[in-house]
């Protein structure tokens, strides 16, 4: 009756009282692993701590390369180096991968898309050289170039404007 | 008496009335003129009418049915020239040659050209008639042509240009003066644009005959031909007239250029197509396939420029198995207009990078003016370095000297490298007759510019830049104009087939290295990026990359060791 339904939700008031997904950082590491850039970029917005987590590079080393295995070796001093697994995302990995999904919409096997994908990761890290290259220590590229947006990179303008997550 | 009354037999009635003389026989026909002429008046770009009252030959517009016709082929002319200003057409005139025409009464001016006997005419498609009565004469153009039928419609992307330059053929027929200024009109920019690749090889052939006289008049023509186009065809046509011109004129460009702007020029050209991407990660592959097991490379950069190959090598070194091998560049440039060491900037800038991914870097600069002043010696070659050398773009400028490219391979010899990686221009553009240079050129540029043209469109907010655009086609620009303009020891843009360059080569000592499936696919997929991706093909020949656009290549990498 009555009583029996209180008791009841009383009981689930206290649960969820009791539970905050933010006291277990561990799992909400994992969760957020789990999510692609976009839903990432949502997660940002929720709180600080979100926002902190998201920043946090390792979160995107396992974007870039969660499908990869194994994932390639002693590539992350120099990624971090040139600026980072983000940037290497968003300027490179992913325009990359979705053009080149674009071009394989015949439907390849998953067997197929492992090996290609570190083609193209392996690609995208060249690109990303480049682009640190161009960008930082040839300041610009070219001279006389008005770049609206400091993230665009001159020699990578052939890839989509990547979000700036 | 008689005979006049004979010629106003069968005329219309109520035309006569007006003055005009139309035999009935013959009204389908002049109606369809009518309309012909309409549609062509309305789709003159220019202010083409204005030209019509000009000083002009005067024939009897009473006559309608002839009188359309002149006036039809008088908007629709074959490439003539504004002559107003030419002292020379005194003594002779360009027109075209007819070909079995049956209206053949006029005077026929028909002159010492070379023109192709299957130049096109322009039939006004009468699209929407008319019912108005033709305007009240003006002078009619004194120029009357029967022509053939344009044959069947060829594809904007100048493809039609190995059927259209077989059909050239030279008649020689003689010249008979004419009084009066005769200008152009454009309409319809399909047969132009066949009519403008017919100029340009004219007046090719022209120049190739030294009578600039005429290459002048062609010329000009070009020049009004090309505006009438769009996109890429313009550009090429402009820049080849402009190239012709010089020729004609000539008004040689400066040589050398300024390597500072040339250097822009070129970053500009890096980012807007895939050519010397390609180029760069294709070569990239195949030293660092050499480089492997190796733990001191010294790579020599014959094209240093800004450094932009260089990078992703030192990427792909710092992430193999085993670690990063010490790393020593040697680049060669070319003395800089200002006082700054430009190579050292470069390196150091180059330095820098390789600090931050932690590989050992060495570098240094040599100012060359010409590769052939290098001696194996100064590269002070250490023992147990593995050398490779590279070369984009830079070899066949030493053809312009004999013997340079000989010494310069002894050289390469000297330091055994392990890999010599070569990409060059897959064309030739070297030949001894001048108009074969520039038929194949005309066939090569046009296809890079083709495929330039679809990098600015297609993605998103347009982000190769106009400016980008401008500033790459300036920079194939400048080649054009160095091959069709210039001779001897200036024409260093005098590129060569990659069966040529094999030929050298194997004649030097060296034996090729295959280019492994690795760099086939990176070329593949870092094309599959592009906006214009699916014009772009790679191909695998005997071992070397060529990159083409569609079914034309354009540049090929190749790899050779001492054999």
């Amino acid at each position: 009756m009555v009583q029996l339904n209180e008791i009841v939700d009383n009981a689930k008031a206290e649960k969820r009282a009791k539970f905050c997904i933010n006291d277990h950082m561990d799992v909400l590491i994992e969760i957020l692993k789990r999510l692609d850039d976009r839903s990432i970029g949502v997660a940002a917005c929720v709180c600080r701590l979100w926002c902190a987590l998201t920043r946090n590079d390792a979160l995107w080393e396992h974007l870039c390369f969660r499908h990869l295995s194994p994932p390639p070796q002693g590539v992350r001093t120099v990624v971090v180096a040139l600026g980072g697994y983000r940037r290497l995302y968003t300027v490179c990995v992913k325009p990359v991968l979705s053009r080149l999904e674009k071009m394989r919409a015949g439907g390849a096997a998953e067997w197929e898309r492992r090996v290609w994908t570190r083609h193209e990761v392996e690609l995208s890290l060249s690109l990303f050289c480049v682009d640190y290259y161009e960008r930082v220590l040839l300041g610009g590229g070219g001279g006389g170039r008005v770049s609206g947006d400091a993230a665009a990179p001159s020699s990578l303008m052939f890839l989509c404007k990547a979000v700036n997550v | 008496m008689w005979s006049c009354e004979a010629e106003d037999a069968g005329v219309d009635e109520l035309f006569a009335v007006l003055g005009y003389k139309v035999k009935s026989s013959d009204m389908a026909e002049v109606a369809q003129k009518i309309e012909q002429l309409e549609e062509v008046m309305g789709s003159v770009q220019q202010d083409g009418l204005s030209q019509l009252a000009s000083e002009t030959v005067h024939y009897n517009p009473s006559d309608l049915s002839s009188w359309l016709e002149s006036m039809i082929s008088g908007l629709n002319p074959m490439p003539e020239f504004d002559s107003s200003s030419d002292p020379f057409l005194e003594s002779s005139t360009i027109t075209t040659i007819d070909n079995g025409s049956s209206v053949n009464s006029r005077a026929q001016m028909v002159a010492d050209s070379d023109f192709g006997s299957d130049l096109i005419s322009i039939p006004g498609k009468a699209i929407y008639p008319r019912t108005q009565p033709p305007a009240p004469p003006p002078q009619p153009q004194p120029q009357p042509q029967q022509q053939q039928q344009p044959p069947a419609k060829k594809p904007k992307t100048l493809s039609y240009l190995g059927n259209s330059v077989a059909n050239l053929q030279s008649e020689r027929v003689f010249a008979r003066p004419v009084e009066s200024t005769r200008s152009v009109v454009l309409v319809d920019s399909q047969e132009n644009g066949i009519r403008l690749v017919h100029t340009l090889m004219a007046c090719a052939e022209a120049v190739q005959q030294e009578n600039f006289k005429l290459a002048e008049a062609l010329v000009k023509n070009v020049g009004f031909l090309a505006v009438s186009q769009a996109g890429a065809m313009r550009k090429v046509a402009t820049y080849f007239a402009e190239a012709l011109a010089r020729r004609i004129y000539r008004l040689y460009p400066t040589n050398p250029q300024d390597p500072a702007f040339t250097d822009l020029l070129q970053m500009h050209f890096y980012e807007t197509c895939p050519y010397l991407k390609f180029a760069h990660f294709t070569a990239n592959q195949a030293i660092l396939e050499a480089f492997a097991g190796k733990n001191r490379v010294h790579v020599i950069d014959f094209s240093m420029k800004q450094g932009m190959q260089w990078p992703a090598l030192l990427q792909a070194l710092a992430l193999r198995p085993g670690g990063p091998p010490s790393f020593r560049l040697t680049g060669i440039g070319p003395p800089s207009n200002d006082n700054t060491d430009h190579l050292q900037e470069v390196g150091w800038k180059l330095a820098k990078f390789a600090e931050t991914i932690n590989v050992e870097f060495e570098y240094r600069g040599f100012v060359a003016t010409s590769l052939a002043d290098l001696n194996a010696a100064m590269f002070d070659i250490r023992e147990g370095e593995t050398v490779a050398v590279n070369s984009i773009f830079e070899l066949h400028q030493l053809l312009a000297r004999p013997g340079a490219i000989e010494k310069v391979l002894q050289v390469v010899r000297e330091l055994k490298p392990e890999i010599l990686t070569v990409v060059e221009q897959e064309a030739n553009h070297n030949g001894n007759v001048f108009l074969e240079r520039f038929t194949e050129s005309l066939h090569y540029y046009s296809t890079l510019f083709d495929s330039l043209e679809s990098c600015g469109a297609g993605n998103c907010d347009a982000l190769v830049s106009d400016q980008d655009k401008v500033m790459s086609e300036v920079y194939l620009g400048r080649q054009i104009c160095n091959v069709v303009a210039c001779e001897g020891v200036d024409r260093i843009e005098r590129h060569e087939t990659l069966t040529q360059w094999r030929v050298r080569f194997g004649s030097a000592g060296f034996g090729p290295v295959h280019l492994g499936s690795n760099a086939y696919k990176q070329a593949s997929m870092l094309l599959a990026l592009f906006a214009g991706g699916d014009g772009y093909r790679v191909e695998e020949n005997n071992g070397c990359l060529m990159l083409g656009w569609h079914t034309r290549t354009l540049i090929a990498t190749s790899a050779w060791k001492l054999s």
